[in-house]
C-alpha cells in the first residue's frame, strides 16, 4: 500500500475490541493502528496519509468527548464513535462536535466501513483543501510588499486608474504589479483570483 | 447597891427611871427582829449609851465565816477618843489586855488623859459571840440598877444575835439552795430546750418524710408506667393508678393477688420457679433493667411491656417493686419503621442492582461487539481472494473466546435477577475480588485510580453467592472510588488486601485515599451518606449481605487520610467445590 492509502486509527482501552477491529478494518483493505489510550494516540508517529479515527467513548485517561475537543484545533482525522452505552446526551454532544458517526457497540461491518470510508472521504477533501491553501499561501509569499498592497485593489475591482490615484502612483506601474500578481499567484482569470484572495482571507479594499 | 441613896424621892426616880429602861430593853428583840447581828449589835449599843449615859461603849463581834471579829463603837455626845471603832478597840485592848477573857470585870483606866470606869459584858456564855465594853466617867458606875440593866441587855442581845446567826446560815442555806434550784433549773431548761429543738425537728423531718411520701405519691399516681409492688410471697400490695389503666384492675381487685394474674399463662410458672429460685439462692436470670415480656390485661388481651425491677428489704422482709411500662405504641412503631427500612432497602438494593446491572451490561457489550467485529472480519477474510485463512481462523478464535466470556456474564445478569434470594456456592474471594476489579476497570481508570492487591493466596474459600459478593464488594470499591472523587492533592489509590484471619474466617480491607467518614460506626446504617446524589443505601446493602453470609463489616479511618472498610466471612474448609 501508497503512503497516500488511508488509515484507520482504533482508539479503545478493550484489547477484545482492538484485536476484533483491527482485523475487521484490515480485511476491508485498509491500513489500521490501534491504540489503547488517548495518550498512545497522541503521543504516536502518524503517516500523512487521509485517515480516520475509530474512538470509544469511554478512554481509560480521557473521555473521548474531550480528546475530540482536543483534536479540533488541530488538523487531526475525521472521528467515528464507537460506545457501550448507549447514550443520548454524549452521541448529541459528538455529533455536534462533528463527529462523522456514532456508532453503538457490537456494531456492523456495513456501519463501520460506510462510516469509515464517509470519513476518509472527507478527510481526503480536508487534506486537499489543506494542501491548496498551502500552496496558496506559499505563492502568496512570493509577492512584494507592493504587489500585496495592490492586491485588495484588484480584487476589489477598482480599475488600474484609481487604484494608481488612491496609492498615488501612476496607472501603468499599477498595470505591471497586477500582471505579476496573476502570474505568481496562478491565476488564470481575475475571478481565479478573487477566489484565491477570498480563500486566503484578504479582505477587499471598500469603494 | 453599896451606895446610899441621897434620899427617898431620888431613890424612887432612879428605880422608876429602871423600869422604863428595863422595859425598853424588853421592847428591843421586836426592833431586832429579822436584822443581822451587826444591826442588833449597833441598836444595842445605842440602846445602852442612852440608857445608862455612857461616855463609851463599843462591841466585840465575831461573824461566822469571817477571821477577824467586827468592831463597832460609840460615844457620848461631846467625847472624842479615837476616829474609828476599831482604834478604841485597841485603846481598850492596850489598857485590858489583847484576851477579852482575861479582862476584870470592872477596872478604873485612864484613857487618853480621862479616867474612866470600864465594864466589859459577855454576850454567851464564854464571850464567843461577843463583849461589850461600857465605860463611863462618872465614877460611881456602875450603880446596881445599870449592872441590871447591862445584863439584861447582853442576855437580849445574846438570844438575838444567836437568832439572826441561826437565821444568817438559815439564809445562806437558804441561798444554796435557790443557787441550786436555780442551776438545776438552767440545767433543765437548756435540756428542755434540746428537747424542744429535738422535737421540732423530729416534726420537721416528719413533715418531710410526710411530704416526700405524698410527693412519691403523686408521682406514682401520675406516673404513665404502672408501679406495682408484691411481698415475698409474690402477692400485689401496691399498685398505682397506672395499673388500672394499662391492666384494666381496680387496685382493689389486685391488692393481695398473686402476681401472676397480670402474665400469660404460659409465663406463670416460669415466674413462680425463677421468682422462688432468687428469693432462695439471690440468683437473677432476668436483667432487672428494662426487659421486654408480655402482660396480660383483665379483658385477657396479651400486649408487650418493659419492665424494671427494685427491690427493698423491710424488717427481713423483701417487697419487689415493678415499674411496667406498656411498650405496643414502640413496638409498633419499631414494627413499621422496620418494614418501612426493608422497603426502602429493597428499593435502594434495586436502585444499586440497576447500577450494577448496567455495568455489568457495559462489561457485556465489549466481548460482544468484539464478537461481532470479528464475526465480519472472518467472513471478509474468507471471502476475499484469495481468502485470508489465517486471519480468518484467528478471527474465529477469538469469536469462541470472547462469546464464552459474553455468556458467562449473561449468566451472571440472569443470576442477578433471579428472585432466589441466595444461592450458595463455594467461591474464591481473590477471585471475585478481580472480577469486581475489572467491572470497575472503566471507573478506576476514569478517575485515574491506582489499584494496588494484595491478595492471599491461602485465602481457602467461602461459602456465598456470587452475584451478592460481587455486589458487595462493587459496592465497597465504588465507595472508595466515590470517596477519592474531590481528592486533589494526593494520588487516589485504592488497596485491596485478602487475609486469612484466623483458621476460621477470610478478611478483606478495602482502603482509600479519600475524605474520611466522621462516623465510621453509622456508615452501615441504612439512609446514612455523605454523598450529595445517592440514597445512603450502598453500605447499608453490604451489611445486609455480609449479615447473610455469617460475617462481619466495619469501618475504620485509615491511617493518613481515608477510610478502611473490612469485613470477614467465614472460610469452608474441606476439598469439595
Amino acid at each position: 500500500m501508497s503512503s497516500d492509502s488511508p488509515i484507520v486509527f482504533v482508539v479503545d482501552d478493550d484489547l477484545r475490541v482492538r484485536e476484533a477491529l483491527s482485523s475487521l478494518i484490515s480485511s476491508m483493505g485498509l491500513r489500521v493502528g490501534v491504540f489503547g489510550s488517548a495518550k498512545e494516540y497522541l503521543e504516536a508517529d502518524k503517516p500523512d496519509a487521509p485517515a480516520c479515527l475509530v474512538l470509544d467513548l469511554q478512554l481509560p485517561d480521557t473521555n473521548g468527548l474531550e480528546l475530540q475537543r482536543k483534536l479540533a484545533d488541530v488538523d487531526s482525522p475525521p472521528i467515528i464513535f464507537i460506545s457501550g452505552h448507549g447514550d443520548v446526551p454524549s452521541s448529541v454532544s459528538a455529533m455536534k462536535a462533528g463527529a462523522i458517526e456514532f456508532l453503538s457497540k457490537p456494531f456492523g461491518d456495513d456501519e463501520l466501513s460506510q462510516a469509515i470510508k464517509a470519513a476518509i472521504t472527507r478527510d481526503r477533501m480536508a487534506r486537499q483543501h489543506r494542501s491548496e491553501l498551502t500552496e496558496l499561501q506559499r505563492r502568496y509569499t512570493l509577492l512584494s510588499p507592493r504587489e500585496r498592497e495592490v492586491l485588495p485593489y484588484v480584487v476589489a475591482g477598482f480599475a488600474n486608474k484609481v487604484t494608481a490615484a488612491e496609492l498615488g502612483t501612476s496607472e501603468i506601474t499599477i498595470g505591471v504589479h497586477r500582471g505579476q500578481i496573476m502570474r505568481k499567484m496562478g491565476a488564470q482569470s481575475l475571478a481565479e483570483l478573487i477566489r484565491m484572495a477570498d480563500r486566503l482571507g484578504i479582505a477587499k479594499k471598500s469603494a | 447597891m453599896g451606895e446610899q441613896p441621897k434620899d427617898i424621892a431620888e431613890e424612887v426616880k432612879h428605880l422608876q427611871r429602871c423600869m422604863n429602861d428595863l422595859v425598853s430593853l424588853l421592847a428591843l428583840p421586836a426592833k431586832w427582829a429579822g436584822g443581822e447581828p451587826v444591826q442588833i449589835v449597833d441598836v444595842l449599843l445605842d440602846a445602852l449609851l442612852r440608857m445608862l449615859q455612857l461616855d463609851l461603849v463599843y462591841a466585840q463581834l465575831k461573824v461566822k465565816g469571817d477571821h477577824k471579829p467586827v468592831e463597832r463603837a460609840r460615844l457620848a455626845q461631846g467625847r472624842s477618843l479615837a476616829e474609828t471603832p476599831q482604834d478604841i478597840g485597841e485603846i481598850i485592848r492596850e489598857s485590858l489586855g489583847a484576851d477579852p477573857v482575861e479582862w476584870p470585870w470592872l477596872s478604873r483606866k485612864l484613857l487618853r488623859d480621862r479616867d474612866i470606869v470600864i465594864v466589859p459584858v459577855r454576850l454567851g456564855l464564854l464571850g464567843e459571840i461577843s463583849f461589850i465594853v461600857a465605860g463611863s466617867m462618872r465614877p460611881d458606875f456602875p450603880l446596881q440598877t445599870e449592872r441590871l440593866i447591862l445584863s439584861v441587855a447582853a442576855n437580849h442581845a445574846t438570844i438575838a444575835v444567836q437568832e439572826a446567826s441561826l437565821r444568817t446560815d438559815q439564809r445562806q442555806a437558804a441561798i444554796a439552795m435557790d443557787r441550786l434550784v436555780a442551776q438545776r433549773t438552767a440545767e433543765l431548761a437548756l435540756a428542755n430546750t434540746e428537747l424542744s429543738n429535738e422535737i421540732a425537728e423530729r416534726k420537721h423531718t416528719e413533715e418531710h418524710l410526710v411530704r416526700s411520701e405524698q410527693m412519691h405519691r403523686v408521682i406514682l399516681e401520675a406516673a404513665n408506667d404502672a408501679v406495682i409492688s408484691m411481698d415475698d410471697r409474690g402477692m400485689i400490695v401496691l399498685v398505682n393508678d397506672a395499673v388500672e389503666r394499662m391492666f384494666g384492675y381496680a387496685p382493689i381487685e389486685l391488692i393481695g393477688t398473686p402476681m401472676t394474674i397480670l402474665m400469660p399463662a404460659s409465663m406463670r410458672g416460669l415466674h413462680e420457679a425463677g421468682y422462688k429460685r432468687y428469693l432462695t439462692t439471690g440468683m437473677r436470670r432476668l436483667n432487672w433493667q428494662g426487659v421486654e415480656v408480655t402482660a396480660v390485661g383483665k379483658d385477657g388481651r396479651e400486649f408487650p411491656v418493659e419492665v424494671s425491677f427494685g427491690e427493698m428489704t423491710t424488717d427481713g422482709h423483701k417487697t419487689f417493686t415493678g415499674f411496667i411500662r406498656d411498650i405496643s405504641e414502640k413496638k409498633a412503631a419499631e414494627e413499621t419503621l422496620r418494614n418501612m427500612q426493608t422497603r426502602l432497602s429493597r428499593a435502594g438494593r434495586a436502585a444499586t442492582v440497576g447500577e450494577f446491572a448496567a455495568a455489568i451490561a457495559h462489561e457485556l457489550n465489549q466481548p460482544l461487539a468484539a464478537v461481532v467485529a470479528n464475526g465480519h472480519a472472518c467472513q471478509r477474510w474468507l471471502l476475499a481472494e484469495p481468502p485470508g485463512l489465517t486471519k480468518a481462523r484467528e478471527a474465529a478464535e477469538r469469536i469462541v473466546r470472547d462469546g464464552k466470556e459474553a455468556g458467562e456474564i449473561l449468566r451472571r445478569v440472569r443470576a442477578l435477577f433471579k428472585k432466589t434470594a441466595l444461592e450458595k456456592s463455594r467461591l474464591d474471594l481473590n477471585e471475585v475480588i478481580h472480577e469486581v476489579l475489572r467491572l470497575l476497570a472503566g471507573a478506576i481508570l476514569s478517575e485515574q485510580i491506582s489499584v494496588t492487591t494484595d491478595l492471599a493466596d491461602n485465602l481457602g474459600t467461602v461459602e456465598g453467592d456470587r452475584v451478592q459478593l460481587q455486589q458487595l464488594l462493587f459496592n465497597l470499591l465504588q465507595n472508595g472510588i466515590e470517596a477519592m472523587e474531590p481528592v486533589v492533592d494526593r494520588p487516589k489509590e485504592l488497596f485491596i488486601r485478602s487475609r486469612l484471619q484466623g483458621p476460621e474466617a477470610a478478611l478483606v480491607e478495602i482502603r482509600d485515599r479519600g475524605v474520611g467518614m466522621t462516623r465510621p460506626d453509622e456508615v452501615f446504617d441504612a439512609f446514612f451518606t455523605t454523598k450529595e446524589s445517592g440514597m445512603g443505601m450502598g453500605l447499608a446493602i453490604c451489611r445486609s449481605i455480609v449479615d447473610a453470609h455469617q460475617g462481619r463489616i466495619w469501618a475504620t479511618p485509615a491511617e493518613g487520610s481515608g477510610t478502611i472498610l473490612s469485613f470477614t466471612l467465614p472460610v469452608q474448609h474441606g476439598n469439595e467445590s
